[in-house]
């Protein structure tokens, strides 16, 4: 404290990021929180329309989160202990839903198995009603399943390898090793890993909403109250019931891993060789990740192949007319909005979150527990909720003279503050103190070191934070969905609508579009590391 | 040696939570001294440097430097440069971009920075290694690109901690004596600290000794090493005889005593209030015996007893030696100017070598 009265400069950047933070994550949320009032409260518990919906929230997220869960361990298992090929292949394959809207898969699904889909109808000749809980549960498992996997993995991956190799020296079976020693090591994290899919899980919009028909969940129902009703009470009242769940599991997670990330995107270290697993197991695994791999490949395979034929699958003649509709009028400014909005937010997100997280993590003053919690809470608030807060707080008369895509922009950087934050975080538990003390025992103030030095050594932090920001801005539907107006759509928006207006080969080619813009910035970002890692070679 | 006080360290306490690291200390380190804080693992050592550099606050205390309090200064403006025991060096610059920073924050122009970092370099023997990169030299290069570094700004006083320690034996002797001849040349104030009594007692003009957070007694070398005022510094600052013996008489200069059935007048220590009857501590380092086979001509105090065991360290060989129902340490300078003792020695000791601590 008595280092920031020394350093005035400091205190006031402190003060900004304070500020910053109360009005753009706490402001918006308690908004939400408060607009009910005690007795919007009683009378919407007394009402009970919530009831269904937290039921059938609860049983979705129960069942989608098991199976996902189960799936994703197959394939992290597979990836990360057995022996069998393809891991190249598999991998890449696994990352492809991380950078593509979870609810695609809703899209994709409709259009295989839906009342005129391509296999129930045109194969079997069937009509089946594909909307409801199954439907859900069965779309959800294959959105998530990646995400879980990811998550394992990075856990699995963590596990001791020489500790393993001990107990298999000891002469103990692989799997009574896993059993015995991975297993009971890695429960922490693994429990970790299915709180966090089962955050993802239960804040899923799209999904449901494509899909649910009848059936309504917390998120579904927000949203039709406010598009259906303009009830903004109840569907405040539903969001703090969301979000209270979500919070639940999220506390429950930072008590087991300690706040680690969600999924950012990042090469994982790689870890010594593990004892090999029998041969058979590794061909078990390959056979496992094979089905699991040819599922996501027909999710997108058919979302490409419907994109790049007139009207999929009744005429499979090759056109690119779906692309030059996404691509003009104003499809294109979607498309722009996307990639200008994203960009703009992941710089401004992974900048602020770096500064923030320097502030947090290397600062002694007081309430900084409470500004960690803060920059962290994100990550567990429903994109539904966190979209409805800003559209309350900032959607003012007073407020028209500013430009409506920086609500967009202010709510993607601040939902996604916790990922540039923690790789922050992560980023500066590597570098010692004491290279930030000599600078400023070399004359420079505790800002000029910041800049100086800290800065040019967390280039890695800042670029997961930049590239993970920006696939999740690309990607996200329910944070949006409140704050486009016709000039601000965004590509995620357009996909839904299309979706919804049955426009298949639109769709498909929206859903192309964006995933390519993730894509191309992954690339970018794996250059750009790659620079680095030939500078950092040059000068070994 | 100038006598003026540089730093002052007045009654500083330093806690942190429930530890009292630093526990009321004071010290005055005069200006143009090498003043080493010396103490086991976990003293408080770091913790003071640090608050001389401002890293941390303390709790209660002042620091001034050159008479000026700098108790509410921020670390980069106190006219301190730190050498850390890890180095520190800054990763993703060049080792002349290192050594030009602190220069660079203090805007001085270019062509000044670049003949004061050249002059520098060569200082510490690193001419011709500006372009490398740190991951680029051994740990002594670096080591001395941390000190040029901290030099090149040309501190009033420069603060080191441990900076040899992660070094190889001969590395470090090697360092060290370079440490101090910079030192003498620049005629600049360090504050050194260490746990190595060795590497204390060799370099420094000025050693305070901290035990537990408090200074347990601070002088120059040689008092520290031969008129230590506890047994824990006594025993911490080298190998030693503590014998316990008691107080029989009392004169000007000189106290008797008696330990076992042997009876001996030695120099009375002048800060410590001894009384008639009173337990103490005799302390004598083993090079102050001169050891002799059996019936060799006495000389002062003479204790008579046999070769128990002895190990050869090189420059000494060390014999321990039993005399009635205790073994003493005794070293023997040269052992290659003789064959090694064996069997009935005689010790003899000069009185004056003895020196009596209050139990
Ligand atoms: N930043 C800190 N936080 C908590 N305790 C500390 C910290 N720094 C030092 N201590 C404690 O204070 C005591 C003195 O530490 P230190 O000054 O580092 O000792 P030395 O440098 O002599 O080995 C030790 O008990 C240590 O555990
Ligand atoms: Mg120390």
């Amino acid at each position: 404290m008595r280092s920031l009265r020394r350093e005035p400069a400091l205190l006031l950047a402190l003060l900004a990021v304070i500020v910053l933070v109360l009005l753009f994550v706490v402001y918006p949320q308690v908004q939400v929180g408060v607009a009910p009032g005690f007795s919007g409260y009683l009378s919407f518990l007394e009402g009970g329309t919530w009831r269904i919906p937290l039921q059938n929230s609860l049983k979705v997220t129960a069942l989608s989160t098991t199976t996902a869960v189960l799936l994703g361990f197959v394939y992290a298992y597979a990836m990360v202990y057995s022996q069998m090929r393809w891991k190249a292949f598999f991998n890449l394959i696994g990352i492809l839903p991380l950078l593509s809207p979870p609810f695609v898969v809703a899209a994709s699904y409709l259009l295989l198995f839906g009342n005129r889909g391509i296999i129930t109808y045109g194969v079997f000749g069937q009509s089946p009603n594909p909307y409801g809980i199954t439907g859900i549960w069965g779309v959800q498992t294959i959105a998530f399943f990646p995400f879980a996997y990811q998550l394992i993995a990075d856990v699995l991956s963590r596990s001791d390898a020489r500790m393993e190799q001990a107990a298999r020296n000891l002469g103990a079976s692989p799997w009574r090793v896993f059993w015995t020693v991975t297993l009971p090591l890695s429960r922490p994290g693994l429990a970790a890993a299915i709180l966090t899919t089962a955050i993802y899980v239960l804040e899923d919009f799209g999904n449901p909403q494509l899909l649910g028909g009848l059936v309504t969940v917390l998120p579904t129902q927000a949203y039709s109250l406010i598009s259906g009703f303009g009830d903004y009470t109840s569907a405040a009242a539903v969001c703090t019931i969301l979000l209270l769940l979500a919070l639940g599991l999220y506390v429950a997670k930072i008590r087991l891993d300690g706040g680690r990330s969600f999924v950012t995107i990042s090469g994982r270290a790689s870890s010594m060789p593990r004892p090999p697993v029998p041969a058979a197991l590794s061909w078990a695994c390959f056979v496992g990740c094979l089905a699991l791999a040819g599922l996501i490949l027909l999710v997108y395979g058919t979302l490409l192949v419907s994109a790049l034929t007139f009207a999929f699958p009744y005429n499979l003649r090759l056109t690119i007319e779906h692309f030059q509709y996404v691509a003009t009028g104003s499809n294109g400014d979607a498309l722009r909005n996307t990639l200008f909005f994203s960009a703009a937010a992941a710089a401004i997100s992974a900048v602020f979150a770096l500064f923030a997280g320097w502030l947090v993590q290397r600062g002694e003053w007081p309430g900084r527990r409470l500004l960690d919690f803060l920059l962290i809470m994100p990550a567990a608030i429903p994109g539904i909720f966190f979209g409805i807060g800003y559209l309350t707080a900032f959607n003012q008369p007073w407020l028209d003279w500013v430009d409506r895509s920086w609500l967009i922009v202010l709510a993607l950087v601040f939902w996604n503050i916790p990922v540039g934050y923690q790789a922050a975080a992560a980023g500066l538990r590597q570098i010692d103190r004491s290279i930030e003390e000599a600078a400023t025992s070399l004359g420079a103030s505790k800002l000029r070191g910041f800049w100086d030095v800290v800065r040019p050594m967390l280039g890695g932090s800042l670029r997961v934070g930049f590239v993970t920001t920006f696939v999740r801005a690309v990607t996200t539907l329910s944070l949006v969905i409140f704050l486009f107006t016709p000039p601000t759509t965004v590509a995620t928006i357009r996909i839904y609508q299309l979706v919804n207006d049955l426009d298949w080969g639109g769709a498909a080619a929206f859903t192309v579009a964006d995933i390519s813009l993730a894509i191309v910035a992954l690339v970018v970002f794996a250059f750009l590391a790659r620079g680095r890692l030939v500078l950092g070679a040059a000068r070994a | 040696m100038p006598e003026t006080a540089h730093v002052q360290v007045s009654h500083l306490t330093k806690r942190f939570g429930g530890v009292t690291a630093v526990d009321d200390v004071t010290f005055d380190v005069p200006k143009g001294a090498f003043a080493t804080l010396l103490g086991p693992s976990g003293c408080g050592k770091t913790t003071t440097l640090r608050v001389i550099a401002g890293f941390y606050d303390p709790d209660a205390g002042d620091i001034r430097i050159g008479g000026r309090r700098v108790n509410d200064l921020p670390a980069h403006r106190r006219g301190t440069a730190m050498v850390f025991q890890d180095y520190a060096l800054f990763p993703h610059m060049t080792v002349r971009d290192n050594v030009a920073y602190g220069l660079r924050v203090a805007r001085v122009k270019a062509n000044e920075r670049d003949r004061r970092v050249n002059e520098t370099l060569a200082f510490v023997g690193l001419q011709g290694m500006g372009e490398r990169w740190p991951n680029q030299l051994s740990g002594g290069q670096q080591q001395r690109v941390a000190v040029a570094r901290a030099l090149v700004i040309e501190p009033q006083v420069l603060l080191l901690d441990e900076p040899l320690s992660n070094l190889d034996a001969k590395l470090r002797e090697q360092l060290r004596v370079e440490l101090r001849t910079m030192q003498r040349r620049l005629g600049m104030t360090f504050v050194y600290v260490t746990h190595d009594q060795e590497e204390a007692l060799s370099l420094s003009d000025w050693i305070a000794v901290m035990n537990q957070g408090r200074v347990e007694q601070a002088g120059d070398p040689w008092e520290i090493y031969y008129h230590p005022r506890t047994a824990f510094l006594a025993d911490f600052v080298g190998a030693v005889n503590l014998v316990p013996a008691r107080v029989t008489e009392l004169a000007d200069g000189a106290v008797t005593v008696t330990f076992g059935p042997h009876r001996a007048a030695v120099r009375r220590p002048r800060e410590t209030a001894l009384s008639v009857g009173q337990d103490v501590r005799l302390c004598v380092r083993p090079e102050s015996f001169t050891i002799a086979a059996a019936g060799a001509v006495p000389n002062g105090i003479t204790l008579s007893g046999s070769v128990a065991r002895r190990a050869f360290l090189g420059d000494t060989m060390r014999y321990w030696v039993k005399v009635d129902d205790r073994e003493w340490i005794v070293d023997q300078p040269d052992p290659g100017a003789g064959a090694p003792l064996d069997g009935p020695v005689s010790l003899s000791l000069r009185p004056e070598r003895v020196h009596v601590i209050p139990d």
